[in-house]
């Protein structure tokens, strides 16, 4: 039987970075053998929604529709090819039976209590939950979504409401009746509901008001007690963003999460509580930093909103810095701790369905290829509006669902069945990702206030740096200032303005010892430490520009780089002299533009222009060619040269690549960020036998090295590989 | 009324030179003196703006139209903010109709105003805007560009086809490609006065071209005359006469005129240009038109007027595949060419792929209004009334 765990978690402690480690084997194994399903549902497994939903996914096993996974199935799971035995005690699903859930990456849904808008806040989940949550099953989900409304439990002071009670209980019936567990918001914004509006609060504010503290703290304590046994509970969330946005200052937040995790913790230690507030989007939105808030998380979560879209990657859902945003997010919301992906789906209801089911396609395999531990969609059904078009405003974005408001599945329901196939498929204790071992640094001043402006630039900036990563199909993460540099051979640091003289102390003894540091001059002065580590003389800034020219001074030293000139609006431009560096590449005048030092053991790359951020400021979706290649080309070759390069060479940017390696055969998952179809050649540094996709099929001979594969607008393909 | 502090003058200097990050700091040592002065939030709205920061720009063109209702710039600076953050059209909607009560004469207010319409799905109200706008200025090309995909959305491209035509015609940096074929650069001197003229053919060429360059055609089509007098095969006046003849809708007599520079020599691409245009022009002729800008794109590929001009032929032919490739390469050359925006917007409107379509008006429009520049004229007027 797994072991219940003690107490929680401290997030930045030894916690596991991804599903398929969050889960320990022996405990995965052992629930999947389980003959009779009785996976112990009540036995949470500490670490992340993967590992605790390996329980409830246990137990669905035995119920699965074995390889007959929907119409339209490309051949029978019994044409897939004949699996290597797992070694150890990791059973693989037996071949030719495909599992209906991947236990270690679940898929769920917020389930919000009003379909309508005409309903009243006393009409929280008062329909039967009995057919939503057969369908959720049906759907292949794992985890649900609830919101508690704070008014309809206890309309009086102290006084709980008998009939509310009995609705949440028959949620949590509804769920354990079809093997679905439930994640419970306490206190949720969803701007209907009314949920949070006790009459009896008299306008206090429940963020920091000592009374209503109290009295949450209260409610906190009575459901969770009455749940603390029950098996259909996953976990505990404290509140959403929307209820996070109400709070003016971090301390507050800090205070307000501390006290009601105690309020859960002092009932039940076991359950992971969350807070579901991406850190990025709330700062974003509100100026109030959430990391302290969210530092003892056992689970993180990320999501984008439309304001931070708007912000981040405006612009078609399809194409563009869009695509990449919510990995970006995923990545950047990682502590060290399995990261929920949450709200998948679209903002509005503006999208064409071609165009809502290539956004939810493109954030559910991001999610999958970029280490979530989870995916929860946005909601399940469309809510029933006032006959009003177009839906003005969404602020807290809960109109969109998969389903519309009849019911009936939209096309985007067909890409969340065709993903979860897929997940299904793959078997995250056999398949491991690649590990990531470059990542984008985003800078402390990020978080400073305005009328400091790197806090508005540096976010944009990073993207820009994660996407030329992910176009050289470098496995690339994010990591903050002031976070540990040792897991990674390559840091990029894109067009900051300053870091603080720590960082730069740490970052040069992290070169010396065999680091690669990839920095874009952001502008301002350099200090000290920058001129010795990257061996060059700081002259100043050479200011705006709004051309960049490229001449390559030394080929192939970074790559295979051409020289160029390029219209792009370059806020500053470093003028350097020789100390010491390579020189590669020089703009027209001769000033370098691209510096290559050794420095101790390891390799410091200066760019003498904010590229990124002037890739960012300028029309990202329309961006200069040459400077994009420029630098990917700079990324692939300094990863590649600290070994940790494209796992697989592919030679189309717009795909991304996520490498599952197991023994013996690996898994590719393939993902088209472009609107258009692409043949995507593929290189790998060892011959390939056989492919096949991994929903089944025939295996396909390659015997070579090489691989081309058609991918479609926005397509995404997983592939299993064998090798001789 | 108050004037404007030392301090804000100090951050409207900065803004006005572009360097964003001082003007911001100056900006906020304005208010920490004075927190409810307009002028500072208007100029930070606008700063915010610049660099794409929506909501800031938001909050603060809020405060000031709180502080001062009259305060025009900042409805500006809103109604441009919530347009370009998107899915903010029922605010933008009522910030328009403010500003076009404020500056009735504004022409963009009117503009943005249908635009807002439109993405709230309010077509008839849209299409009352824009008329409006063109009741205004009759040479509001991206109102005639949105009453054309209007058209579009109705009745098809082929009731759409004659608005794109006439709204391409309103765009003057078509005329820059035939002054740019013709190596022709805008030196900020007037042109000579015809009777001043030196009377030897390089002079006349050189007035002629100048004269043509400041919508002098008749003084221009004067000089052509007394060189092609001088020698009739002359190619390259030819080629500018042909353009004169374009500018003043003789669209019969420009394409003789090409043609003949043409049969002289084939290496005069302001006749190559002129030809397209007059075929453009004329029903029927598409295909024809559609070769020559194709045979001028790959001439001289980096402009990418010859590519709008190829897309809009193919989509007159209906191509539209090919018309969006060549409308992508034009975006890709020049992302502010509101032109090959809205012809690509069609080209996705025709496709069924609405929401780029809609993000491509939406890009236009943002290009459009930055060169515009407008914001300064209006705090200007709203600086010298306070005052």
């Amino acid at each position: 039987m797994p072991t219940r765990r003690k107490g929680p978690r401290d997030r930045r402690s030894a916690a596991p970075r991804t599903p398929a480690e969050a889960a320990p084997a022996t405990e995965a194994a052992s629930a999947d053998d389980r003959p009779d399903g009785a996976a112990a549902p009540d036995t949470p497994v500490p670490g992340g929604p993967a590992a605790q939903s390996e329980g409830i996914a246990a137990d669905l096993e035995p119920l699965a529709d074995h390889g007959a996974d929907a119409p339209g199935t490309p051949a029978p799971a019994d044409a897939l090819p004949a699996e290597e035995p797992t070694p150890a005690a990791e059973p693989a699903p037996a071949p030719g039976r495909a599992p209906r859930r991947n236990a270690l990456f679940p898929l769920g849904v917020n389930h919000y209590p009003l379909d309508a808008e005409t309903s009243g806040w006393d009409d929280w989940y008062a329909a039967d939950p009995e057919a939503d949550f057969a369908a959720f099953a049906e759907a292949r989900l794992t985890l649900v979504r609830v919101f508690l409304s704070w008014k309809s439990l206890e309309p009086q002071v102290g006084q709980y409401a008998d009939a509310a009670e009995d609705r949440l209980q028959e949620l949590v019936e509804a769920a354990r009746r079809h093997k679905l567990q439930l994640i419970v918001c306490f206190f949720a914004d969803d701007r209907l509901a009314e949920m949070l509006d006790v009459p009896w609060g008299r306008k206090r504010d429940p963020h920091t008001d000592p009374y209503l503290l109290q009295r949450q703290t209260a409610l906190i304590q009575r459901v969770v007690n009455r749940y603390r046994a029950e098996p259909a509970i996953f976990g505990w969330d404290l509140a959403n963003e929307a209820f996070c946005t109400g709070f003016t200052s971090a301390d507050d937040l800090a205070a307000w999460a501390e006290t009601m995790r105690d309020a859960v913790r002092e009932v039940d230690p076991d359950r992971p509580v969350l807070l579901s507030v991406d850190p990025e989007t709330l700062f974003r939105h509100t100026g109030v930093d959430a990391r302290a808030a969210l530092g003892p998380s056992e689970i993180a979560v990320s999501h984008v909103t439309a304001p931070y879209r708007a912000y981040a990657a405006e612009g078609p859902l399809t194409s563009g810095p869009s695509t990449y945003l919510d990995s970006f997010l995923l990545r950047s919301a990682s502590g060290g701790v399995p990261v929920l992906l949450d709200d998948v789906g679209v903002h509005s209801l503006d999208h064409s369905h071609a165009e809502e089911s290539a956004a939810v396609r493109t954030a559910l395999y991001s999610g999958l290829m970029n280490r979530a531990a989870g995916v929860l969609l946005r909601r399940w059904r469309d809510l029933d509006t006032e006959r009003r078009e177009p839906y003005f405003r969404d602020p807290f974005e809960v109109l969109v669902g998969v389903r519309d408001i009849d019911d009936e599945p939209k096309p985007v329901m067909s890409e969340v069945a065709s993903f979860a196939r897929v997940a299904a498929r793959i078997d995250l204790r056999r398949y491991t990702l690649v590990q990531e071992r470059t990542a984008v640094l985003l800078p402390a001043e990020r978080f400073e206030p305005l009328p400091n402006l790197a806090s508005l630039y540096d976010p944009r900036a990073c993207l820009q740096a994660y996407i030329a990563a992910k176009e050289a199909h470098v496995p690339v993460t994010v990591v903050h200032e002031g976070d540990s540099l040792d897991p990674y051979s390559v840091i990029v640091v894109p067009s900051a303005f300053s870091l603080e003289d720590s960082t730069w102390e740490r970052l040069s003894a992290w070169v010396q010892g065999g680091g690669s540091l990839l920095l874009s001059y952001g502008g301002g002065d350099a200090p000290d430490i920058v001129r010795e580590l990257f061996g060059v003389e700081f002259l100043g800034d050479g200011g705006a520009r709004a051309t960049l020219s490229c001449r390559i001074a030394q080929p192939d030293v970074l790559g295979h780089l051409t020289s160029f000139d390029a219209r792009l609006d370059v806020p500053s431009f470093a003028l350097l002299g020789q100390a010491g560096a390579t020189v590669v590449a020089t703009d027209a005048t001769g000033s370098p533009l691209l510096t290559l030092n050794q420095a101790g053991q390891g390799r410091a790359v200066l760019c003498a222009a904010p590229l990124e951020r002037a890739l960012a400021q300028g029309d990202p979706w329309a961006p200069p060619g040459a400077v994009t290649a420029l630098l990917r080309t700079v990324y692939a070759a300094v990863a590649s040269a600290a070994g940790c390069g494209a796992p697989v060479a592919c030679d189309a940017p717009g795909v991304e690549l996520g490498l599952f390696a197991g023994e013996g055969e690996d898994i590719l998952v393939l993902l088209n960020h472009e609107p258009a179809t692409v043949d995507v050649g593929l290189v790998f540094d060892r011959a390939v036998t056989a492919v096949a996709d991994v929903r089944g099929g025939q295996p396909v001979v390659v015997g070579s090295t090489d691989l081309a594969v058609p991918l479609a607008a926005n397509g995404a393909l997983a592939l299993r590989l064998s090798y001789g | 009324m108050t004037g404007r502090s030392q301090q804000v003058r100090l951050a409207e200097g900065l803004a006005r030179q572009g360097h964003v990050a001082p003007a911001v700091n100056a900006c906020y040592q304005a208010l920490r003196i004075d927190e409810s002065d307009p002028f500072v939030h208007c100029l930070l709205a606008e700063l915010m703006l610049s660099g794409d920061f929506y909501d800031e720009a938001i909050s603060a063109a809020s405060r000031a139209i709180e502080l001062d209702p009259e305060c025009a710039p900042a409805y500006l600076a809103l109604g441009l903010a919530y347009d370009r953050r998107g899915g903010m059209w029922d605010r933008s909607i009522l910030v328009w109709h403010e500003l076009a009560e404020v500056v009735p004469d504004l022409v963009t207010a009117h503009v943005q105003l249908g635009e807002a319409f439109a993405a709230a799905a309010f077509e008839e109200e849209a299409i009352d805007a824009w008329r409006r706008a063109l009741e205004l200025d009759p040479s509001e090309a991206r109102a005639m560009y949105n009453l054309a995909v209007a058209a579009l959305k109705r009745e098809g491209m082929a009731t759409a086809l004659p608005g794109f035509r006439k709204a391409g015609e309103l765009d003057p940096s078509q005329d820059d490609l035939f002054f740019s074929l013709a190596g022709v650069y805008d030196d900020g001197e007037e042109a000579p006065d015809p009777a001043d003229v030196p009377p030897d053919r390089k002079s006349r060429i050189a007035a002629a071209y100048g004269l043509a360059f400041e919508e002098d055609y008749f003084a221009a089509a004067e000089l052509i005359r007394l060189i092609l007098d001088e020698d009739a095969d002359d190619a390259e006046a030819l080629g500018l006469a042909s353009y004169l003849y374009l500018k003043q809708e003789a669209a019969n007599e420009a394409m003789a005129c090409a043609l003949r520079a043409l049969t002289i020599s084939t290496r005069t691409p302001t006749a190559v240009y002129c030809l397209g245009v007059a075929f453009a022009r004329r029903q029927g002729l598409a295909r024809h038109a559609a070769r020559v800008f194709s045979a001028l794109a790959k001439a001289v590929p980096d402009e990418p007027m010859p590519h709008v001009l190829l897309a809009e032929s193919l989509l007159a032919l209906q191509r539209f595949s090919a018309a969006r490739e060549s409308y992508l390469t034009a975006v890709a050359l020049d992302p502010a060419c509101v032109r090959a925006r809205f012809g690509l917007a069609a080209v996705l409107f025709t496709e069924g792929r609405h929401a780029e379509a809609d993000w491509e008006i939406r890009r236009a429009a943002y290009h459009d209004t930055r060169r515009q520049g407008l914001f300064w004229a209006l705090y200007d007027e709203y600086a010298e009334g306070r005052s």
